[in-house]
């Protein structure tokens, strides 16, 4: 199924539209979307390991605006945004 | 009382009176508004802007909880509070946030002032990009957010 992944803060130099389209199974969670945008920064930016310091800390949050854990089942088509750390003010 | 808002820099800037006309009420006899604005170092280097980014949904969302949180934490029940924050590119001087609150007595006003701001630093998903003199620009590191149960 596909999944859109919304980039945010220091996750929006992975790409230059802030969006990320990712071919991923049925039974999808949020952990095989972690490793899947891992593979992606490891083709596109050589494995940057700032980039993938980002992707492992960062909080992801689904299409109803909640902060969903790793377990969490992604449904088709579903938008899921990813939340790097933070620091606003 | 609240209001809240993400304001774009491209359509207007936050304004103090905005923050000071809503909080005003005879019901409160003290109030404090508190502003953040762009410094020109940071980490030695030379700050020339900033670039806010947000979600403003999730943004929003936490606002609504911080103050929901306010109630229950520190017992504050009568309060009227106002928070903006911008996004987009700001220069030096400008604002990038308000937080205005107003209460009965000072004690409230300025334990909740400073209860919402340092929510907003751990919760609120926000992110700034720094523009230094040298034409570099970076994302500053920031807090990563912790998924918790409910």
């Amino acid at each position: 199924m596909k999944v859109k992944i919304e980039l945010f803060g220091a996750a929006r130099d992975f790409n230059d539209q802030n969006l990320l389209e990712l071919d991923l199974g049925q039974k999808t969670t949020i952990k095989d979307i972690r490793n899947k945008i891992i593979q992606y920064i490891d083709q596109k930016f050589n494995g940057n390991e700032n980039y993938i310091k980002i992707i492992n800390s960062s909080a992801f949050c689904s299409e109803k605006n909640n902060i969903v854990s790793d377990n969490y089942k992604i449904t088709n088509n579903e938008k899921i945004g990813i939340i790097p750390p933070i620091g606003g003010g | 009382m609240l209001h809240t808002d993400i304001i774009d820099s491209k359509v207007k800037k936050l304004s103090l009176i905005d923050a000071e006309k809503f909080i005003a009420s005879n019901d409160f006899g003290a109030s404090l508004i508190f502003s953040g604005t762009v410094r020109n170092q940071n980490n030695n280097k030379s700050v020339l802007g900033i670039t806010y980014d947000s979600h403003d949904a999730l943004v929003i969302k936490s606002f609504e909880e911080i103050y929901s949180e306010a109630e229950e934490k520190l017992n504050i029940k009568n309060k009227s509070v106002f928070i903006e924050h911008a996004k987009g590119y700001l220069n030096l001087g400008e604002i990038s946030i308000i937080i205005a609150v107003a209460c009965k007595h000072r004690d409230e006003a300025y334990v909740l002032s400073r209860f919402i701001i340092e929510e907003i630093k751990k919760r609120s998903p926000i992110w700034k990009k720094e523009h230094y003199t040298n034409n570099q620009s970076d994302w500053l590191k920031g807090n990563p957010i912790i998924y918790e149960k409910n």
